[in-house]
């Protein structure tokens, strides 16, 4: 189609435009990072600093270098793992099938739906009887097992896709079940591995509750929740929590700027059949 | 290789019917179709000699193991029986390459590997797609993809080979093409074949037997001449064949020692040797068959001088290039015949004589065939 040149040059301001208004806070978030805390206080937060000072990034990694680790730490694994439980899910509950395998299916999409909240007093307590109080281990197995409903789902409707046929061609050629999954259905789900992935790595690093919940002690504790301590208790600091934002903020932009042409495409898939 | 014994396989789906007591012996070595509808059990059969689904009831013999049997809890596992199958989807592995595809096989087996690499460039030269190997199966045609899916059946040497309508996905001159080549190839490397379609062209060129399956149970089974020249019942009549038997709704009438055959339209007089076998059919309500190569037009006739012949007119003339169709029509009753030639334009009437030894007559209520 078309567009008039008048048109399109209205439609080219109009999106600069938009681009910019979404780019603000981005905008401030960097220039308040480079700022002294004078220069926050005289400048506003849309115009550079005046003397410009790497000092709170410096401060911010200091305090946040342990925390951003442990959030590293937990997130990959949980990540990692969930998916792939959940492609093991997804795997048998399409392609194996038993006897009350879609109530199965059920019980896993009812833990969807479970908010946070309604479980965290048992699951406090449970973590601490197993040991993992103030552990990132105890991040770990909480992220995975809350994981698992979503990553079941989504791998569950990839593999519906894949023809029954394939696999029962798989069976007659003398592949048994898991050698079937190492070597027909994992190759297969690269797609669907970046969409989870994404999803899980997003989902576990932003997450507050849990680790609030589960994890206070230096060791432990995640970045989200060091995050939050760095605004301090009697003024705010806002250059260093906009320094601690930044790198709160780096792994999950650089995960989505590597992914994202995947992402796309798993989004589409099994939107047209094809 | 090994003959294939089935004894009253019963598979249903909830309340469908999907394969009745089906009893079937098929012999080493042996081209065998299973021909029917869609929806009429024979891929669900197929299945279950494959071990992919377990029959209700009924035993399964390979050779003489017994592999299946519901009454006695035996069930082998697909990975553990020497059988092969090809898909009607190809269900070839889209991840791998062909000769990964054709490998796969012998590398779940464990096979050594310069064995692999062997029987792959063998396989692959013998279906002639040595120059495929290195190719991933989304940049192969449909005809080259049929042929990956027949290399990855055959490489293991299987004691029987199943294809479930291969030829189903394929455009219609390399499907001829490629039947031919199916069943040379079946010759070659004389492995116990089950082969399932609906083509009943298909059935009829390549199978040393056939089954005629519809609604989960067995019409008949035969050699496609068994078949042809003598179908066990209306529906096996007029499945095989095309263009397909011409039926119309008759009795037979007694006088003196002769029997006529009367269908409205025309009156037949039946030869003397066929009397025995029809005579407690008089009065019967009866179908009688006759295929479009069995009628033949004749010079004119009068009407009521001839035993054997009748008139009728053309309705329309169909030129399908070595013969001819002619569609006829008097009353309600409404014939094909196949024709070298034709003098008669459309409108006309014609006298039409049929060749009385290839009448085939059906039980109306039974369906079954009396002659």
């Amino acid at each position: 189609m078309r567009i008039p040149k008048l048109r399109r040059v209205t439609l080219y301001i109009l999106l600069v435009f938009l681009a910019f208004l979404f780019l603000l806070p981005l905008w401030t978030n960097i220039t308040t990072s480079f700022k002294t805390l004078k220069d926050v206080t005289y400048t506003t937060p849309i115009e550079p600093p005046l003397t410009p000072t790497t000092e709170p990034l410096i401060t911010a990694f200091n305090i946040m270098q342990r925390p951003l680790l442990n959030s590293l730490t937990f997130t990959v694994a949980s990540t990692i793992l969930s998916c792939l439980l959940g492609s093991i899910n997804g795997y048998i509950l399409t392609k194996i099938r038993f006897k009350g395998s879609n109530i199965v299916f059920l019980f896993f999409t009812i833990g969807i739906f479970i908010p946070y909240q309604a479980i965290l007093v048992p699951l406090v307590l449970t973590i601490s009887k197993l040991g993992l109080y103030n552990h990132v281990g105890g991040l770990i197995l909480t992220h995975t097992a809350y994981g698992i409903p979503i990553t079941t789902l989504l791998f569950r409707n990839f593999y519906a896709l894949i023809p029954d046929s394939v696999i029962m061609a798989a069976k007659t050629d003398g592949a048994g079940t898991w050698t079937i999954y190492r070597r027909i259905v994992l190759p297969l789900s690269l797609l669907p591995f970046v969409v989870a992935g994404v999803f899980q790595f997003t989902s576990i690093w932003n997450d507050f509750l849990f680790g609030v919940a589960l994890a206070r002690g230096p060791w432990s504790m995640p970045a989200s929740v060091a995050l939050a301590n760095l605004k301090g208790t009697t003024t705010v600091m806002w250059n260093l929590l906009m320094a601690g934002t930044l790198w709160y903020a780096l792994p999950v932009l650089v995960i989505y700027l590597v992914l994202a042409k995947y992402l796309m495409r798993g989004f589409m898939a099994g939107a047209v059949k094809g | 290789m090994v003959s294939v014994t089935i004894k009253n396989l019963t598979k249903t789906y909830g309340t469908t019917v999907a394969v009745k007591d089906l009893n079937l012996k098929i012999k080493d070595g042996e081209f065998f179709i299973f021909l029917g509808p869609s929806g009429c059990g024979k891929t669900t059969t197929l299945l279950c000699i494959a071990g992919l689904i377990k029959p209700d009831k009924g035993d399964l013999w390979l050779g003489n193991e017994l592999v299946t049997s519901a009454e006695r809890d035996i069930y082998v596992t697909p990975q553990k029986r020497e059988v092969a199958m090809v898909f009607q989807d190809y269900a070839i592995y889209p991840h791998m390459t062909v000769f990964k595809n054709i490998a796969f096989p012998l590398e779940v087996r464990g096979e050594d590997k310069h064995e692999i690499v062997e029987r792959v460039t063998t396989t692959a030269k013998l279906l002639g797609i040595s120059q495929l190997l290195d190719r991933k199966p989304r940049q192969l045609s449909g005809g080259q993809r049929q042929r990956v899916a027949l290399g990855r059946a055959i490489v293991r040497k299987p004691k029987v080979f199943l294809l479930d309508e291969p030829l189903a996905n394929l455009d219609a001159k390399l499907r001829v093409k490629t039947r031919t080549e199916l069943k040379k190839l079946q010759l070659e490397l004389d492995v116990t074949t089950i082969y399932v379609t609906h083509d009943q062209v298909e059935a009829m060129t390549m199978a040393d037997r056939i089954m005629v399956q519809k609604d989960g149970i067995a019409e008949q089974i035969g050699t496609p001449h068994e078949l042809y020249n003598h179908p066990a019942n209306l529906f096996v009549a007029g499945f095989i064949g095309s263009p397909e038997m011409n039926f119309t709704d008759c009795t037979l009438i007694k006088e003196g020692k002769r029997l006529w055959l009367d269908a409205k339209e025309f009156k037949i007089l039946m030869p003397v040797e066929v009397v025995p076998k029809l005579k407690s059919y008089v009065g019967e309500d009866l179908i009688m068959g006759i295929r479009p190569e069995d009628l033949y037009e004749r010079e004119s006739i009068k009407e009521g001088t001839q035993k054997n012949a009748f008139r009728i007119t053309v309705d329309v003339i169909e030129p399908v290039g070595p013969y001819l169709l002619l569609h006829l029509r008097k009353g309600c009753l409404s014939l094909v015949a196949r024709v070298k030639h034709t003098r008669a334009r459309i409108g006309q009437e014609v006298s039409i004589e049929m060749d009385r030894s290839k009448i085939h007559i059906f039980d109306k209520k039974t369906t079954k065939a009396i002659l």
